[in-house]
């Protein structure tokens, strides 16, 4: 009996995908959609254009899976990271990202209005401290304070050895720190 | 202070808010793949092949016996030649003779 698709791991999907399998490519989107969209939202601040952005990804990779060899040792997901960074770096580099969506939704219901207002202000001063920070140390922090990402996970996808990734983390967050003192 | 500073920090790293994408990302993204041809990586026979195929050339191997076949036929009708070369220089010699100067 032939394996369902959730339960081949993507290295198989891959080498479906690359025999022209559309099942196997929708069973890899279905799975990774919304960690990689979560990704590019941190960069671009903007619903549309992070869905744009994941679309993107996933419709390169689909045009031409052969750019994926598993040879490399490298698990998809991080160089399917490494794929989405450097897209969003590329764009934020033609553009600045949106200002952050003043009217996203606040979830917590405890919070009073004034409490919920200054958290607003908080998180956008925030992003756009993180958006002037340097690449490699916006990517960091991006990467690091993604929920289900390790920082080892994340040192490989910049490529580097965690030693590396601490130290960019350490010059973002006193930079951080520095700019955003008003509201820490 | 700068402890209080640092968890401050901490805490609103670790708030940052993403808004949620739609339900219909991923099937909107497999739907559109579907619209999109892939880059199919093939070997030379292969596209040797599709080049027969698509211009409806007749397969090599199919020419060369065709020609080997045309090439047995064309011989084997062609009149044979018996002459030798010494009558062929006899003939030579003959022409180069005016007429009234002919063998006695």
């Amino acid at each position: 009996m032939a394996t369902p698709w959730p339960d081949k791991d993507d290295h198989e999907l891959l080498a479906l995908v690359q025999e022209g399998s559309h099942p196997a490519f929708a069973e890899l989107v279905r799975r990774h959609t919304e960690r990689y969209y979560r990704l590019a939202f941190r960069y671009l601040q903007n619903r549309e254009a992070a869905e744009d952005m994941v679309q993107d990804a996933f419709l390169k990779l689909w045009e031409d899976p052969h750019r994926w060899h598993a040879d490399k040792n490298t698990k998809f997901t991080t160089w399917f990271y490494r794929v989405v960074v450097n897209l969003c770096l590329d764009l934020h580099k033609k553009k600045q990202p949106s200002e952050l969506n003043e009217d996203m939704p606040i979830i917590d219901d405890r919070e009073s209005a004034d409490e919920a207002m200054q958290r607003k202000q908080q998180q956008i001063a925030l992003e756009g401290a993180i958006a002037a920070l340097p690449e490699r140390q916006r990517t960091a922090i991006n990467l690091c304070y993604d929920e289900g990402l390790s920082n080892q996970d994340a040192a490989d996808v910049m490529a580097i050895n965690l030693k590396a990734l601490q130290s960019l983390v350490m010059r973002a967050k006193a930079t951080l720190k520095e700019r955003l003192k008003s509201y820490l | 202070m700068s402890d209080h500073r640092d968890e401050k920090l901490e805490s609103l790293l670790h708030s940052r808010r993403v808004e949620a994408a739609r339900l219909d990302l991923a099937t909107r993204i497999s739907l559109k793949a579907q619209t999109v041809p892939q880059i199919q990586n093939i070997s030379l026979w292969q596209s040797l092949r599709q080049l027969f195929s698509e211009l409806h050339l007749p397969k090599p191997g199919y020419v060369l016996a065709s020609a080997l076949v045309l090439g047995m036929v064309m011989g084997f009708n062609t009149t044979p030649d018996n002459s030798t070369i010494q009558d062929a220089n006899y003939t030579t010699t003959q022409s180069m003779i005016p007429g009234d100067e002919g063998f006695l």
